[in-house]
């Protein structure tokens, strides 16, 4: 008797855990989001941004051999309990150049939910819930909707990342 | 051209870079591990004590061109660093075995798997079977089987 696993619906969670003096600096990080969003409209490689990138493609590659190929980074800036639902990041008319997986890092966020939503066989319309934190990460398949559901006071700052696997 | 691997601080290898011979000498053109790994924290974004210096030419702490092994085995993602014996090691396969130093790897408790007898390895080179000795971690045993089965 064999079973064979066709696909798999996986979501990647974990903290930033970078050596000491290496801390990932989410004030940086901050004033990169605020001049792609209002200066350059293009998210700017930086030394503190590569050494996230970098960390989660090799830890990836370590633990889950997944292997991540960069597609396109930005960062969004959510108002005090604001929504965004049923966002998909691939686009279904454009297979080829659509990224296989969306990366969610929680650059200052509080009271921050992903809903995440799949469908498992007949079950459709299921939700898988991750509240996202400080220097925290989630990696899903560009295929799941989902949403991102803010119940803070104050301004979250998340940084999305695209990415290719081979 | 040297390589360094990039370790984790759990002594994970996380990534192997090669390096230009001239980025790891002192001014006394000495190749110098610490100035290869000054080089690498410069341009990787990584501190240097964790980029370790590895040989492609070690494997089991053999050195397959003749020369002097280093670190017991060339560092491949996933393999793990043991500083306190100064060598590369695959990850363990299985949870009983034991590390060999001085052959740099992994050995079961009772040791490695029997020779094939002579009408097996004839089977074998023939292509009739498929004979190779399976380390079965529950019974503690080597179980020979033949792949084509």
């Amino acid at each position: 008797m064999n079973k064979n696993i066709l696909t798999e619906q996986a979501v990647y969670t974990g903290f930033i855990n970078t050596p000491k003096n290496y801390e990932i600096d989410s004030k940086e990080l901050i004033k990169d989001i605020y001049e792609s969003k209002f200066i350059n409209n293009e998210f700017k490689f930086s030394k503190n941004w590569d050494l996230l990138n970098t960390y989660i493609r090799e830890f990836l590659q370590l633990k889950f051999h997944l292997n991540l190929k960069n597609k396109k980074t930005w960062g969004n800036i959510f108002r005090p309990k604001e929504n965004c639902f049923h966002l998909l990041e691939v686009d279904l008319n454009d297979l080829k150049n659509s990224p296989d997986y969306i990366c969610l890092y929680g650059v200052n966020v509080s009271n921050c939910l992903i809903n995440i939503h799949y469908n498992d066989n007949r079950k459709k319309g299921k939700e898988y819930k991750v509240e996202l934190k400080n220097n925290m990460f989630i990696i899903f398949s560009s295929l799941n909707h989902f949403d991102i559901i803010n119940n803070q006071n104050d301004l979250n700052y998340i940084l999305s990342t695209t990415y290719e696997s081979s | 051209m040297a390589h360094f691997s990039k370790i984790s601080e759990e002594n994970e290898v996380l990534n192997v870079l090669a390096v230009d011979d001239k980025d790891t000498k002192n001014d006394s053109n000495q190749e110098i591990e610490s100035v290869g790994q000054q080089y690498l924290e410069t341009h990787n974004n990584w501190p240097a004590h964790l980029w370790i210096k590895t040989s492609y030419n070690t494997l089991q702490n053999t050195h397959r061109l003749g020369g002097t092994p280093f670190r017991g085995n060339y560092a491949g993602i996933g393999h793990i660093w043991d500083p306190q014996n100064n060598i590369f090691l695959p990850p363990k396969p299985f949870s009983s075995w034991t590390k060999n130093i001085e052959e740099a790897r992994w050995q079961s408790p009772i040791g490695d798997a029997p020779e094939l007898t002579e009408e097996q390895q004839n089977q074998y080179n023939s292509g009739t079977h498929d004979w190779i000795y399976l380390w079965d971690e529950d019974n503690q045993t080597w179980n020979l089987t033949n792949l084509f089965d």
